[in-house]
């Protein structure tokens, strides 16, 4: 069922981990990568203290991650499951185990300058937390049955005709701590793919019915313990927070001293041969029914057994007086007014003294008058609405509970997330240094068996936003190093736009003549296909031996259906090593519509590359178009064009686009 | 109205005997006058701790291991579990001076013998997005000389951990947030010119995973990043602009953005002796707890 459950920090460390089935964990790091650093997911974003519902499910290479997040202390609970199963309780269980976990070993995770956080005593609780909620979702799944089980009904009965059910279930339950203790990683497909797949509707019934009456030799290591916790259910509550090793022998222990004389196992037994002689909806009823009961039951013996289960029924309920306290303190947080009047105007004098010199707690009132103003900044700075908006959120998030330092006040501290914030948000992932990305291409190291080929380029945008221009200056910047240079005329389109282009070229020919350069244009004149053009292009290039091919295309509108479909095909026939999109810095909201469409334009598999921003000069400090877009597309800026000439463009810095946003002139 | 006048009476008494000198009056005002000033001075102190511990820095590209190193040397048997990490972290660590604990792993123990002293080991995010929070230790510029973890002045060292495993693959990734460190530390020895230099900061580069089958061995490593960072210093120099960099101040910005010896042909390592650098390459393996070579080299910088 869960494979894995890991509490770990922002640091991450790994604080206290369960795992029932080996999970890669790429798939942790990629849930980290995606949903707290790069916040590309739907729900990106760290929220802090939300139950775990209202976090999305991160979903990678068929897990499912179920996950939530205390700001104050850093710390990630995250627990992983098949995508097939459908496990409804898991929420509560994540939620419940944070509350546990922060009100045991807060303190210690408060302490700075280490990593170390006593918690081996966690296993208890976890146990105790996972018998319960997991009995407690089967009991309600059970009930909850209807069509679907019906119709594998025929299956389980098979299962059950093959082998003597009961014996063979009792012989295994007497030495059950040999088989769980040396069971060989499960097989996966065949045992647990059987019942889980085929009813994802019943989460846990499925696995009652099962685990009753099926074979226990045929069932994997998570199946028969799904089996061990209902084979008692009665007793969960009370064995759960046991060891799994400790668990096994106490229950073959009853099995086998006590015998059949035992009272409890007389339920055990009638149930189970219930359960075998009844079918399909009053079976599972049935089943559903009787765990019910013995939920009930076991309260009343649980205690009365053995010293173990005495401590142990302690441990539940200490969990128990934890949750309900969490859960008041947060039902009375909600709307517990501040003191009298005396105490309000003490704390208002304070919140105005701590202003000035700092230390003060931000709340959300503080933050929110604050945060407008940053909004509007940013609006002003010609930042679409949406990414401010999403920026604004973020910082307040961020800062919510913060302290600020000494003599620092809140503006500054918003500025300070911001910068951040930002400075986060435009930093590419990875490094683009162009030169080198073409020399790999073009001139392979001997070592790697790949041939050489020319590095090819298109260039792509809405009407008017300069993508010639832009690539003629490309071209004047790669000349400049040398490198033979072959452009593609794919517009086909525009009446004069072929003739620009020769015209961009004849002037490139001239001013790196010197340089050592050599550029030639590639046109098929007006009326062709784009795609095809290019293609002919590249091949050219890989016959003649140029370096770098330069694919110019038309000016398409990006909410135009008809046009941007045609772009699948180009991608798909030149097979570009970087598509950039060029945006102007003038385009305001727009702008997160346009790097949109352009980025899925390209069919499945295929995104931009990079953007251009061109006429930056013209904008002054209003470069809110770079944060525009790449808040709608996760695609980094590679150049800003700065002017009409073609040494006028410069490689993207952070620092620089950070500065002007904030500027406040 | 009644009321008011007595009101008045008492506050003029009040200011009256407030105003007399007298014995009590003078000890409660000096009192005040000396105890204030202290409180306050406590009152912000104890908001921004005052830090002077030494501190190594561990840099690196994400993957490489540099959280599972902070958890192997903090717990000193094994390495704990790690994930990408988001935020940078500082654990507190001793060596002793003396050769009486001579591993980490009895210098993890609480009565390790020999003298000891203490220092910070901070762990940085790798992730391309997060690693100006590295960046911003190294660097001293202005105001942000009082960093997260204390004065940047105190900086020591700083370990580059590295999967030597995957480096063929990822080598120029790595070469870049090498570069980008190397030129940063060789951009503050430089700073320093005016007054007197900062200490010298030594680089580690520590080739981690050496357990694996397909781990380069140091020589390797440390060709490869050469001929790398070479390349990259190569095709920096011939690249754009930064669109920060105004045309007046071009002529001043070659020569500093240069990594090493200016003009030369290839870049090694020792070209960084100039700016105060060392280099080493050492390898290791945290899986298998092979990392003495490393503390050896912490402890000679502490």
């Amino acid at each position: 069922m869960l494979d894995t459950f890991e509490i770990l920090t922002t640091s991450g460390v790994v604080l206290w981990s369960r795992t029932y089935a080996p999970v890669s964990p790429t798939i942790i790091n990629h849930f980290i990568t995606d949903v707290f650093i790069e916040e590309k997911a739907a729900s990106a974003g760290a929220k802090d203290n939300q139950p775990t519902a209202s976090n999305a499910p991160y979903k990678y290479d068929q897990h499912t991650l179920k996950w939530t997040f205390v700001k104050e202390l850093g710390v990630i609970f995250v627990a992983v499951y098949r995508s097939l199963l459908h496990l409804s309780w898991i929420d509560k269980l994540v939620d419940n185990l944070k509350t546990i976990f922060i009100d045991l070993y807060g303190d210690q995770l408060k302490k700075p300058n280490t990593t170390l956080v006593h918690c081996h005593k966690f296993d208890e609780y976890f146990d105790q937390q996972y018998q319960e909620l997991e009995s407690k979702g089967t009991a309600k799944g059970a009930q909850a049955v209807d069509t679907p089980f019906q119709f594998e009904e025929g299956a389980v009965s098979g299962n059950l005709g093959d082998e003597p059910p009961l014996p063979l279930g009792l012989k295994q339950r007497t030495k059950p701590n040999a088989t769980v203790k040396d069971a060989s990683p499960p097989p996966e497909p065949t045992s647990i793919g059987t019942p889980n797949t085929s009813r994802p509707s019943t989460p846990g019934g499925n696995h009652l019915v099962v685990g009753k009456g099926g074979p226990m030799t045929r069932m994997s290591r998570k199946a028969r313990k799904m089996q061990h916790g209902h084979s008692a259910p009665a007793s969960s509550g009370d064995e759960a927070p046991s060891r799994k090793g400790k668990k096994a022998p106490k229950k073959g222990r009853r099995w086998d001293a006590d015998g059949f004389a035992d009272e409890d196992d007389d339920v055990q037994l009638d149930y189970s041969v219930t359960q075998n002689t009844l079918t399909s909806d009053s079976e599972v009823e049935a089943a559903g029914r009787s765990t019910a009961v013995e939920g009930v039951d076991s309260t009343s013996w649980g205690t009365t057994t053995s010293k173990g289960q005495f401590v142990l029924k302690d441990l539940g309920d200490e969990v128990h007086s934890i949750l309900k306290s969490a859960e008041e303190k947060n039902a009375t947080s909600g709307a517990t007014p501040r003191g009298g009047l005396v105490g309000s105007g003490l704390s208002t004098i304070g919140g105005l003294f701590r202003n000035v010199v700092g230390g003060k707690t931000l709340t959300k009132d503080d933050l929110d008058k604050a945060m407008k103003g940053m909004e509007d900044h940013l609006l002003k700075k010609n930042v679409a609405r949406e990414a401010a908006i999403r920026l604004c959120e973020g910082v307040e998030k961020e800062l919510l509970g913060v302290r600020t330092g000494s003599f620092e006040s809140i503006n500054a501290r918003i500025a300070k997330a911001m910068e951040a914030s930002l400075t986060k948000m435009l930093t590419p992932t990875s490094s683009l240094d162009l030169l080198r990305e073409i020399d790999a291409v073009t001139r392979p190291s001997a070592t790697s068996m790949r041939k050489r080929r020319p590095y090819v380029m298109s260039i792509v945008g809405v009407n008017g936003v300069g993508k010639s221009t832009n690539l003629s200056k490309i071209c004047f910047f790669l000349l400049q190093n040398k490198y033979k240079v072959l452009i593609a005329a794919g517009d086909t389109f525009r009446s004069g736009a072929v003739e620009q282009l020769k015209v961009h070229v004849r002037n490139l020919k001239e001013l790196t003549e010197r340089e050592g350069g050599k550029v030639e244009i590639f046109e098929k004149g007006y009326g062709g296909d784009a795609a095809t053009v290019a293609k002919d292009a590249v091949r050219e290039a890989a016959n003649e031996g140029y370096d770098v091919v330069l694919i110019d295309t038309a000016g398409r509108r990006h909410n135009d259906q008809r046009l941007m479909s045609s772009l699948e095909k180009f991608a798909k026939f030149a097979q570009p090593d970087k598509i950039l999109m060029v945006g102007e810095a003038l385009v305001g909201t727009d702008s997160v519509a346009q790097a949109r469409n352009f980025n899925s334009s390209f069919g499945p598999g295929r995104h931009l590359d990079g953007f251009i921003i061109s006429k930056c000069d013209t904008v002054g400090d209003m470069v809110g178009t770079l944060v525009s877009i790449v808040h709608a597309t996760n695609v980094p800026v590679l150049f800003v064009g700065v002017g009409q000439h073609y040494s006028d463009i410069r490689n993207f810095s952070v620092k620089w686009a950070v500065e002007k946003l904030l500027s406040n002139n | 109205m009644s009321s008011s006048p007595p009101i008045i009476e008492h506050l003029k008494d009040a200011l009256e005997y407030i105003f007399t000198p007298s014995a009590p009056v003078i000890t409660i005002g000096l009192l005040i006058v000396f105890i204030v000033p202290i409180l306050v001075h406590l009152f912000i102190t104890r908001q921004t701790p005052y830090t002077s511990l030494p501190y190594i820095l561990l840099a690196g590209p994400a993957g490489g291991g540099k959280t599972s190193l902070l958890t192997l040397l903090e717990r000193g048997d094994a390495p704990a579990e790690t994930h990408t990490s988001q935020t940078p972290h500082a654990v507190e660590l001793t060596v002793s001076l003396d050769a009486g604990a001579s591993t980490f792993r009895e210098a993890a123990r609480e009565d390790a013998p020999g003298s000891h002293k203490k220092f910070y080991l901070i762990d940085t995010p790798g992730h391309g997005k997060l690693r100006g929070a590295a960046m911003a230790q190294i660097s001293k510029t202005g105001k942000t000389s009082q960093t997260q973890f204390g004065d940047s002045a105190m900086l020591r060292g700083v370990i580059y951990v590295l999967d030597a495993a995957t480096l063929d693959d990822s080598l120029a990734d790595v070469a870049t947030y090498l570069y980008h460190i190397l030129l940063a530390l060789q951009k503050r020895t430089g700073s320093g010119r005016t007054s007197r230099s900062p200490n010298a900061v030594h680089v580690l580069i520590a080739a981690n995973k050496l357990d694996l089958f397909t781990a380069l061995p140091a020589v390797l490593v440390r060709s490869n990043l050469e001929a790398e960072l070479g390349r990259i210093r190569q095709s920096r120099s011939k690249g754009l602009l930064d669109s920060g960099v105004g045309t007046d101040e071009i002529g001043s910005e070659e020569q500093d953005s240069w990594l090493g010896e200016y003009g030369s042909e290839k870049f090694t390592f020792a070209q960084m002796r100039e700016f105060d650098i060392e280099v080493d390459v050492i390898s290791g393996s945290i899986q298998e707890g092979n990392v003495d070579k490393w503390w050896d080299w912490i402890s000679s910088r502490i």
